[in-house]
């Protein structure tokens, strides 16, 4: 049986190539059809608000490739209740739908769940 | 329990570099990656990923009196036999080439060679599906 | 199931130290290295928190030689042989990139 993965992206959209590449990763294991999650932590949850300009800062928009996640069959998409929370990033009003908003003691169980984790 | 009776045996690692090698983290792979393979161990495979595709570029000049990272990784891999993969996207955004890129895209710089493969994220992938423990390295 | 989690970052610098100690499971290890040795000053609020939450730790002898930080009986200082078997110890390694 595949290995299983958790990317936890931790980098806000906007500060370099750091969140597209953690999502790249991410991505290719979905065409691989790895089994993948994918936790936004941190900063990480700012790739979620909605709304988003990416024009403004002549950029590609990250969340075209955030919805593309389905397609990839990249379905286990979890996000910490605290980090939004502390951000100010309302949970019920994230860019992407079917999203599991997680506790801290339900993240250590889901990184124990994973076969290998990559932070980034 | 299980992970007791695995202390002695030879383990596979993976190990995933994401650092620019000037970074301290860079350096600390590679010490990891020493004692893996004095400790018995397997490296299934180097991937380098984000700012870590610089620890393969030839252009690095290190200060005479500093540690040539580049240069001690092209040993370690090379003597080893290891398989060293570069990530070809991240590589091509931070002007690390090998020749046949440097043609492809008509760019005269040239800053990746042997023993150094630039391939895709499946490389990284396929590493973590046969190695026994991934292992990243990176920022800071 | 074990995680070894690694941090490399300044504690002083960022969530990841929070995040870290947040997510930290009952069975997991936490190794500091580099600029996250600063951690174990004493008198630091790291330090503090490090003492209270009485976890299996470990840190990188080299890191905290070159930072001239001593090892509180409450860790463990490990060289790279012993970071290898901590890895294989573990049934993965989260290092906070």
């Amino acid at each position: 049986m595949a290995k299983s993965l958790l990317l936890i992206s931790r980098q806000a959209p906007w500060s370099g190539p750091s969140a597209r590449e953690a999502l790249d990763i991410v991505l290719a294991g979905g065409a691989f059809d790895l089994p993948i999650g994918l936790l936004f932590l941190d900063d990480g949850v700012l790739q979620l608000a909605s709304g988003q300009n990416a024009k403004a800062l002549q950029q590609k928009d990250l969340s075209a490739n955030l919805q593309a996640l389905p397609m990839f069959g990249v379905e286990d998409l979890y996000v910490c209740a605290d980090s939004a929370a502390e951000r100010g990033v309302a949970t019920a009003a994230l860019a992407l739908d079917e999203l599991n908003i997680l506790s801290a003691p339900q993240i250590a169980a889901l990184i124990d769940r994973y076969d290998q984790v990559i932070t980034l | 329990m299980a992970a007791v009776l695995l202390i002695g045996s030879v383990m596979k690692f993976a190990i995933a570099l994401f650092s620019a090698a000037h970074a301290p983290s860079s350096r600390r792979a590679l010490l990891f990656a020493q004692a893996a393979l004095a400790g018995g161990h397997e490296i299934v495979r180097l991937f380098f990923y984000q700012d870590g595709v610089y620890n393969a570029a030839d252009s690095l000049v290190t200060p005479q009196d500093e540690q040539d990272l580049p240069q001690q990784w092209r040993a370690f891999v090379s003597d080893n036999q290891l398989d060293g993969v570069v990530c070809i996207a991240a590589a091509l955004r931070r002007g690390v080439l090998n020749n046949e890129e440097a043609q492809r895209y008509q760019r005269s710089a040239v800053s990746v060679g042997a023993p150094w493969a630039l391939s895709g994220l499946g490389q990284l992938h396929d590493a973590i599906q046969d190695a026994d423990r991934l292992i990243c390295f990176g920022g800071a | 199931m074990s995680t070894l989690h690694v941090l490399s970052h300044s504690p002083f610098g960022d969530s990841r130290f929070t995040s870290c100690l947040r997510v930290l499971g009952e069975q997991d290890a936490l190794l500091l290295c580099g600029d996250a040795t600063y951690a174990l000053q004493p008198g630091s609020s790291p330090f503090e928190r490090l003492q209270a939450a009485g976890l299996n730790l470990f840190v990188l002898a080299e890191d905290l030689q070159a930072r001239a930080l001593d090892t509180p009986d409450w860790a463990e200082a490990i060289n790279y042989a012993g970071f290898v078997e901590l890895s294989i110890e573990h049934d993965k390694v989260n290092t906070w990139l």
